[in-house]
């Protein structure tokens, strides 16, 4: 089968920091993909680098079995037609309301109504749990929580077929957490979507991934399914998983610094 | 000696490095522009920003400083029994200099700081970057409808600042300086003439165009949290300000040589 994501040996710097230092990973059509890191291990580099936000320095980066490293501006808008994301803090539109967000879209990119998008926005809407009485507010009348769920209804708002979620649950209490969970489970369920989620949320990893991989050191040290983790012999993966304060993953240098 | 020509030559390089950043983005933002689609609502209310709300802030410092003027003129043409002159010296000094250069400074501050202000916000809330996987080009939608009501408003503020202005002179001259307002105006309207108005647009549309740029290219270049979207404000005022003067130096030469 061709993978939906196919990584080979991707490198991306800033200056002296390498930030992405040969990742290898391959998400397949339908599957729900978590890559899981520490803060600072580039995980949102690698979504940049897949959303074509940010260029690639070296390596192979496939969608579909094409190459879109090195795709143009129009070939790279072309592609995210397909593709939904929800960003970590959210990133709704302040000078929009909740309703003209969730349809952004549809009116800018797809042309349509604003009648007919407002109509597919309240359905988008309410299939993330929010009443018709949030619509019309501005992003900043509702709580983070809330937001997280307008950006998810944005997000699914043209039934894409590929979704990227950038740490959903930052930020969010344990409550709110697991709705945001369900939510991304039963849309990515419906879509059936190829999901790929970046988290440090342990219980957000094991709850929406059918596998998961760590990132550290800017390459996959370890990559198997969602319920192996637990199990796994990897001292890095197990450091983590559990947050133990000491074993084989170094802090960052300016934490020891202030030791 | 070798430090300085060294520190001269990386000011210089950093000079060039900075107009070939604003040279391409200007480009970039003018090329996806002029192409459809194009987003009309965003147009509108950066004219109403513009235009419409920059018009107490620039009708009050014209009504003043056409006001000043009267005073200033009466005080050093009484000298030598000159004092009819007045009515000239405001209408010109307003349409050809004071009028352009003032609303062009008063909407710097103004609206400069204010589109710095809010793209800066919205790059490092990652708006921007939200915007781009929503299908929809970020200067298409963001600077092209500033630059085009940047351009198209300042010459009408300017319009409004060279009327209040002169009218501010008339007050004075006529209720403080006791002219009589017949020959006050005779004399504005028999001395003015077409090409000190006309000018006096064509700086303003520069200005114009200025102040759109500056405030875009620093507020989409801005990193770094709330820091850099205060410094990206900074830059936005004093860029657009020193280019302002600047360049009404250079047309003020260009246009005195064509009469």
């Amino acid at each position: 089968m061709t993978p939906k994501f196919s990584l080979k040996n991707l490198h991306k710097s800033f200056g002296h920091k390498h930030v992405l230092q040969g990742v290898d990973l391959e998400v397949f059509p339908g599957e729900s993909m978590v890559i899981i890191g520490g803060s600072g291990t580039g995980k949102s580099v690698l979504l940049k680098c897949l959303l074509g936000l940010i260029s690639a320095d070296s390596g192979s980066l496939k969608m579909d079995g094409q190459e879109i490293r090195k795709e143009s501006m129009a070939q790279n808008e072309e592609r995210l037609q397909d593709i939904g994301v929800l960003f970590q803090g959210s990133a709704l539109f302040d000078s929009l309301t909740v309703w003209e967000n969730v349809a952004f879209r549809l009116i800018y990119a797809q042309h349509m109504s604003r009648k007919d998008a407002k109509k597919i926005a309240l359905q988008k809407l309410a299939a993330v749990g929010l009443s018709e009485g949030v619509a019309n507010l501005s992003p900043a009348e509702i709580s983070g929580g809330m937001q997280r769920r307008v950006a998810l209804a944005r997000a699914i708002a043209t039934q894409p077929h590929v979704l990227f979620f950038d740490e959903p649950t930052a930020g969010l209490d344990p409550i709110f957490s697991s709705v945001i969970n369900d939510l991304i489970k039963g849309c990515v369920k419906e879509l059936g979507a190829t999901a790929l989620t970046i988290t440090h949320d342990m219980k957000s990893a094991r709850a929406v991934g059918d596998r998961i991989a760590m990132l550290y050191e800017g390459k996959i040290i370890w990559c198997g399914s969602a319920g192996e983790i637990d199990t796994c012999d990897n001292p890095y993966v197990q450091q983590f998983i559990h947050g133990y304060a000491t074993g084989p993953i170094h802090l960052e240098t300016d934490l020891q610094h202030v030791a | 000696m070798t430090t300085l020509l060294a520190n001269i030559g990386r000011v210089f390089l950093d000079f060039l490095a900075s107009t070939g950043r604003v040279t391409l983005f200007l480009y970039q933002a003018l090329s996806q522009g002029i192409r459809p689609p194009y987003y009309a609502y965003q147009t509108l209310r950066q004219v109403w920003e513009i235009g419409y709300l920059s018009l107490p802030v620039v009708g009050l410092t014209a009504l003043f400083t056409g006001m000043v003027l009267a005073l200033q003129s009466y005080t050093g043409f009484s000298r030598f029994n000159a004092e009819n002159v007045i009515a000239n010296v405001v209408v010109l000094s307003m349409t050809r200099e004071l009028g352009p250069v003032l609303a062009g400074l008063m909407v710097s501050g103004r609206i400069g700081a204010a589109m710095a202000a809010e793209i800066g916000t919205m790059r490092v809330t990652e708006q921007i970057d939200a915007l781009t996987t929503l299908s929809t080009n970020p200067q298409k939608y963001l600077i092209a409808p500033r630059l085009f009501a940047g351009v198209t408003m300042l010459p009408l503020l300017v319009l409004v600042a060279d009327s209040i202005g002169v009218f501010g002179g008339y007050l004075v001259s006529v209720y403080r300086l006791g002219f009589n307002p017949a020959v006050y105006l005779k004399q504005t309207f028999d001395f003015m003439e077409v090409q000190d108005v006309t000018s006096g647009l064509i700086k303003a549309a520069f200005f114009g165009f200025i102040i759109a740029l500056m405030g875009c290219y620093h507020g989409f270049n801005s990193r770094g949290g709330a820091q850099g979207v205060g410094k990206a404000t900074t830059y936005a005022v004093v860029s657009s300000s020193i280019l302002i003067l600047i360049t009404n130096y250079l047309l003020t030469s260009l246009l005195f040589e064509q009469g």
